[in-house]
């Protein structure tokens, strides 16, 4: 299944909506349905804030191959950044040191099985697996 | 959707899905909560890293005012979120059945 998605938080409710009717189209057990959406929020929204001036709308694609829930997003306007070399945060930190926001692609590495970074020329495609069962 | 507002008992509750999309409203609402304690997540379904800023920003305020949040009912999915974040050690959790 795959959708273009306008770079904005309004898209996220339409993105939901997709991923769920593609876990129910697909038979897939819900309780995979929060972290995969969980990891494609935290991508797609990393996509809209660190890359807002991007010219081209956002492409989501949803499949199931191998007993495992596979999605990837493609941005084809933006820089190089790898995710998956983001810093570790410190989660033993006291309330006093702990920075707002930093969470995100730590909790996606924790939601899913792998994650993938590809860019090349304007485009970046971050692809997810998660395995079920 | 996202809904936020209080229970019968006057407790603030939290409703829906708690995404990037509504986390400012999360925020405004509980900027404007006094003496803020505890927040039922009952009917609380999903919430990502932006809930998440919401709230530690909260617990912040709370915190250097003597005060803090405890978290009730709280599902499994949410749970699994605040123990990867070590949210766990800062906010008082107490788990739906």
């Amino acid at each position: 299944m795959n959708e273009k998605f306008e770079r904005t938080f309004q898209s996220l409710e339409p993105i939901f909506e997709l991923t769920e009717s593609f876990f129910s189209q697909e038979g897939i057990d819900r309780s995979h349905l929060f972290p995969v959406s969980f990891a494609v929020e935290e991508l797609f929204t990393n996509m809209v804030k660190y890359n807002a001036e991007g010219d081209s709308d956002i492409l989501l694609s949803i499949e199931k191959t191998d007993g495992a829930v596979v999605v990837s997003l493609t941005d084809y306007d933006s820089e190089s950044f790898d995710v998956t070399k983001a810093p570790a945060p410190d989660v033993d930190a006291p309330l006093a040191d702990r920075p707002i926001g930093g969470l995100g692609l730590h909790l996606v590495r924790k939601m899913v099985d792998d994650i993938e970074y590809e860019h090349s020329g304007r485009e970046t495609r971050i692809t997810i697996k998660r395995r079920l069962g | 959707m996202f809904e936020a507002g209080f229970g019968e008992q006057g407790d603030v509750f939290f409703a829906g899905r708690l995404d990037a999309a509504q986390a400012s409203k999360a925020e405004s609402f509980l900027a404007e909560v006094e003496a803020l304690g505890v927040i039922d997540f009952a009917r609380l379904e999903y919430i990502s890293s932006a809930g998440l800023g919401v709230l530690l920003k909260a617990q912040k305020r709370l915190m250097a005012g003597g005060g803090g949040l405890t978290l009730t009912n709280v599902n499994h999915h949410i749970r699994d979120v605040f123990r990867y974040s070590g949210f766990d050690q800062i906010f008082k959790i107490e788990a739906a059945d």
